[in-house]
Order: structure tokens, then sequence, then C-alpha cells
């Protein structure tokens, strides 16, 4: 069950009671620019990432990440590559 | 740290107390005092998110690895002075490479790690105008961050990956000996991201603002330091490494990433030190820590804070109602009130300025808002509406070697209670800011440093009214208005002055930035589409939300000088005589 559209709508449910501003949730969607999040706020959503998955997302990963698309990917990749 | 698996026999962590006879920072340099910290069993102790110990580090250690890397720097040409900037991750990695630059009497220049998702051109914008202020031999940074770090050195200087840097045997040198009154490091952590100024701080006075901070905490026998402040800070860096280190006292480490994701590891590490803790946090730190406590988590059963002797309060203004609340929350698991340490300092008096008494807790005087805004007692429109009052916290009194005065506007000393700005002199002022002569002395004049904050003192103590050097503060976080002003003007048809940005504060309490901007359209549709470009400018540049309003032309107050004034901006603004456009979206 942890393939990409798993991932995908699990990461939506979490972000949901975050989404203060109550943005629409796209692929696209930006966490500075569109929802708005301060860092503390991104910081509570990856640890819940981390425990759902059982994962650990480096510091180094997050510059790059600016989308829900984006962060689905990269959850995506560190499950696999947890085996 | 996860790049530095833990030696054999290292999974235990450095002990609280050795024989080593206690020395409180009387060292001529920091290299000196690293050197007699070696000599004893203590030192840093990091730790992974669930607070568990993934690394001790002895300062025997510390100090061997950091000679090794000193002799790589001198066999590479790094002569007395010249700057290392290192990216500050919380490890051993950027510990030796800080005290390797400090042997070879170069200057270690700790900078920022990334906070957040997104925003990497703002942070290699970030680390690159830093760089060029600072004009380093090198950039260092943990193999993990060296692809987007090696982008903002481009053109600037070399960057290298640590591990990489310092592998290898390292040629036979023979290390400098700095002088007492030599600049140790620089520290970024004062001045804004797009004009940053380097707080340039000699050996003596590092040293003898960490002794009086010794003296003031009553440093002694059982203490542990307990850390996740950033390395990039002056609270982390100086109160959380460089003071436990020459004070000979054992840390544990929680690197601030993994506090933000899982803040209770911080309580953790306390309730498992079976010593007396020493701990600080700026408010939001016991604020996030006290809201994630929910009604099903056994508190007293969890933790044991029985033994946090001092929970040091300081770094941004410090919200007694917060610190109530933990208060309230811990109680159950032995938190004593009498534990909080009020203070006050910044950057360029290297730590602290203020200390108040260990065991006295926080204690407040209740001061009229209208006072505290600046409006003379007749001007204090209806007396029928209810007087708001603001708890002002007592900081302390100052710290060994340092003198204050609150001085009026036109400089001279004002008498007990009365509101002015803070100067400060004594044996912890920074040298000055570097190459930066006018910035300099602009606020250090006659050894007096102008600190821009706003107080009161009472019986020696300082109570601190109002960070006035216009700084916004969120989440611990130092923002500068210069910073959103600059972002505006990067927008077509905008220029400086037609810009103020300062701080709000939000009903909750909490700081927010707002921002005023002269707009000349009368055209609704044409105002709306402003306000939104210049809030997505400000975010993406600053990664901040901010409250934007547009005015008339030529609303914004100037000095007599004629310069922008972003506290008369702020007060006409929260007082209505500065009307914002109604935009209708």
């Amino acid at each position: 069950m942890t393939d990409r559209a798993s991932v995908y709508a699990r990461i939506i449910e979490l972000i949901e009671p975050l989404n203060s501003k109550k943005v629409p949730l796209t692929e696209a969607t930006t966490f500075a620019g569109d929802m708005e999040m301060d860092s503390l706020t991104v910081m509570d959503l990856v640890a819940s990432m981390e425990d759902e998955w059982d994962i650990m997302i480096p510091l180094n990963m997050l510059p790059d990440l600016e989308t829900i698309g984006q962060v689905a990917d990269a959850v995506t990749g560190l499950v696999a590559k947890k085996g | 740290m996860a790049s530095n698996p833990p030696a054999d026999g290292a999974k235990a962590p450095t002990p609280t107390n050795d024989s080593l006879p206690l020395r409180r920072s009387d060292f001529r340099t920091l290299a000196d005092a690293l050197d007699y910290a070696a000599q004893g069993e203590k030192g840093f102790n990091f730790h992974d998110a669930r607070a568990d110990l993934v690394r001790a580090y002895p300062y025997r250690e510390l100090a061997a690895d950091a000679r090794r890397h000193a002799a790589h720097f001198i066999a590479e040409g790094v002569k007395p002075g010249d700057r290392i900037a290192l990216i500050a991750e919380t490890g051993p990695g950027f510990a030796a490479a800080f005290f390797g630059a400090i042997y070879a009497a170069a200057l270690p220049v700790p900078l920022p790690l990334p906070t957040s998702f997104g925003g990497r051109d703002a942070y290699v914008d970030q680390i690159r105008v830093q760089l060029t202020s600072c004009d380093p031999l090198m950039l260092l940074s943990p193999p993990g961050l060296h692809d987007i770090v090696k982008d903002a050195a481009t053109g600037l200087c070399a960057a290298h990956d640590w591990e990489q840097w310092f592998a290898g045997e390292a040629p036979a040198v023979d290390l400098p000996q700095p002088l007492p009154t030599d600049i140790a490091y620089l520290q970024y952590s004062s001045g804004s991201t797009r004009f940053p100024h380097g707080v340039a701080v000699t050996h003596e006075a590092l040293l003898a603002n960490l002794s009086a901070h010794a003296t003031c905490t009553h440093a002694a026998l059982d203490d542990r330091v307990i850390s996740w402040l950033p390395w990039y800070h002056d609270m982390g860096l100086v109160g959380c490494m460089l003071a436990p280190m020459a004070n000979q006292i054992s840390v544990d480490y929680l690197a601030t990433a993994d506090f933000a994701r899982r803040p209770l590891s911080w309580l953790t590490l306390i309730s498992r030190n079976p010593a007396n803790s020493l701990s600080y946090s700026p408010t939001f730190g016991y604020d996030i820590c006290a809201r994630r406590i929910s009604p099903s988590i056994p508190v007293a059963e969890r933790y044991d804070l029985s033994r946090w002797r001092v929970a040091g309060n300081g770094a941004d203004m410090i919200r007694p109602e917060v610190m109530q609340a933990f208060v309230d929350t811990f109680a159950p698991a032995g938190f004593k009130a009498s534990a909080f340490l009020p203070s006050y300092g910044l950057a360029e008096a290297t730590l602290a300025v203020t200390i108040m008494p260990v065991g006295e807790g926080i204690q407040c005087d209740l001061i009229d808002e209208r006072t505290l805004s600046g409006a003379s007692a007749d001007a204090r429109a209806d007396q029928r509406l209810p007087t708001r009052y603001r708890a002002i916290v007592n900081c302390g009194k100052a710290v060994p070697g340092m003198t204050i005065e609150v001085r009026d506007e036109a400089g001279h000393v004002l008498p007990d209670r009365k509101i002015g700005r803070v100067f400060v002199k004594g044996l912890g002022i920074m040298a000055g800011y570097f190459r930066d002569p006018e910035a300099t002395e602009a606020c250090l004049k006659d050894g007096w440093l102008d600190t821009g904050d706003m107080a009161y003192l009472k019986d020696g103590s300082l109570f601190i009214v109002g960070r006035a050097k216009d700084m916004i503060i969120i989440n611990g976080k130092n923002h500068w208005p210069q910073d959103i002003e600059w972002a505006i003007e990067q927008l077509p048809g905008f220029k400086a002055g037609d810009i103020a940005a300062f701080s709000i504060t939000t009903p909750s309490g909490e700081e927010a930035p707002a921002v005023l901007v002269q707009c000349r359209t009368s055209d609704n549709d044409e105002r709306v589409k402003l306000r939104e470009a210049i809030k997505s400018k400000v975010k993406a540049i600053t990664g901040m939300s901010c409250v934007v309003e547009l005015v008339p032309p030529r609303t914004l107050p100037r000095t007599s000088s004629g310069k922008l004034s972003r506290s008369k901006a702020r007060l006409q603004y929260l007082s209505g005589e500065i009307q914002p456009f109604e935009v209708a979206a």
C-alpha cells in the first residue's frame, strides 16, 4: 500500500488539518506560497509523515520540495529505498 | 550527524562530573579554553530526534580533531585572520571545523541551515549575501548540503564538503598563538538577510561574557546543559556551545530540525538527565511544548522536570502568559516556576547583558499600554475606555563587567522607571561589525553600544519594553523590515521610501509582520492585483506571510533627516492616523 497514489492520498489527509486557509489541495499546491505554512507547521507535517511511513526525511531535501506533488515523490522514493 | 556513525564504545554519554577542577572561562583565548577542557572527560553528546544518543564527543576528541583540522587549514595557506565560512549543522563536523579555524587563528563564520519546505533559491541567496559580506577563503558544509551551498559560493570562494576536505593525513605544522585582543569569530545572527552585519567578537570579550554567564547561573558541579538551539544564533553558539565548553560542562544536543519535528524530545532529554539541567529557549520553544501535550498524555509519568535548575528565557520578548501555560502543563512533572531565568542580550554584546538572579523566576510590572506606545498623558483619548495593561518582564541585573544606561532621544541618561533606549558598555561588547565602519560607528561610540532596544531600569533591574531596532521576531527567528521592503522594491514601480514594514501584535499576543505601501492607482482591480503581487513577492523572498496595506502617496512619516520612520508609521497605523485604502477582493 505504498505506491505513489496511496502516498499522495494519505499526504492530503495529513495536510488537511493544517490547511488553515482551506486552499484547494492539488499536486501543484505549494506549502509556502499557497498554503502559507510557517516552518514550524511544516516540520509538524514532516514529523507526521515520518511516523506514518517510518522514514527519515533529511533536512537537505527540504529546500527542493515546493509542492505537494514533489513531497509525494520524495516520500515514495524514501519508502521504496527502505524496501 | 547521521554521517558520523558512533565509534565503538561511544554509546556512553560523557560524564557530568570529573576530577578536573572547574575554571570559569578564565582563559586567554578560546583555544586555551578547549585545551583545558580536553584534559577532562566531559564533552558534547548528539542525540537523534527520539532523544537517543547517537554520538558522544568528548572535548578531548574535539580538541584532537580540531588540531588536525587546523594543520590542514594552515597547510592550505590559511593565515591568521582569514575567514572560514561553516554551515552550522549541530554535530561533530561543525564543532571540529569551528575549533580547527580557532586553532589556526582564522575566523570561523557560522552560517544558517535550511529550515523548511521549498525556498532553495532564497536559502542559496542568503548564504551568498553572507559570503559576500565576510569574504571567506572557503565555505565548508556537511556532505548532504554541499550540492546546495556550492551554488552560493560560485565566483566568491571555494566550497567543500568538510568530510572530504579534512580526510587524509594532516601535515605537522606549528599553530599560531592568537592574542586575547584578536577577533575570535564572526556572527551573522544580527543584521538583516539582505544587508548583513558580521559581529566581530574578540577572545577577551567572549571569555569575559562566558565567565559572567557562569557566575550568574551559578554553574557548578552536577550541572549539565541540554540544548536544541541552532549554532548559527548567539544563544545556541555562545550560550550552549562555547559557554559549556569554556566552563567545562557536558552538553546533550538535539538538532534544531529534530526539535522542530519532535519538540517533546527536548523534555525527554531533560527528564533522563539524572543531574541538574541548564536549558534555554526563546518563548516559542516553551509554547510548542505546552501545546503538544494533550489530556491523554500522562505528564507526570512521562516526564521528570524536577531537576531542571535553570530554564533560561531570552532571544525574544518573554511572554509571561506562555510561561504560565508551560508551568500549568508541566508542574505535575515537577517543573518549578522558579527555574525560569529571564535574561536580555544581543550578539553585539557577545550574548548576555542582564540575567535575573537564579531562583526568582519571572517577575512582571503591569504598565498601561498607552504609556508603552509613547502617548503623553493628556493625549489619552477616551478616559471611559478601560485601561489595557501589558506585563513587562524583569530581565534582571547587568552581568559582571557590564554597565547599562537608559537614555532619551537627546542622549540624556534617564532616571529609574523612564522608558528610553538601552546603551551598554563593558567587557563583552563586540569589536565592531566586520569591514563596516559606517554601521559600527552608528551604534558604537566611546565604548557604549546603542542596542536600539527600549526599556526602563528599576533598582538596577532592566525591563525590556520593545525591540525598537524595528526587528520582527516570529517563532524565535529575527526578521528585518529592510528585507521585506527590499523584496517589494524588486517589483516594477516601487522605490525605497514608498514602503514601511514593521511588526504588529495580533490579539493572541504574537508578532506578525505588516507592511504599508504607498500606491498611486485608484482602480480597485489594480489594487487587488497589486496587493496579491506584493504578498507573493514578500513570501517568495522572505518566506513570511505579511499583512499588506495600500496607503495613499506621501502618507508615510519621515524623520527630521528625511528618512522613513518605521516606528512612527507603525504608531500612526495602529492609532488610525494612517488610513489604508479599502481593497475589495
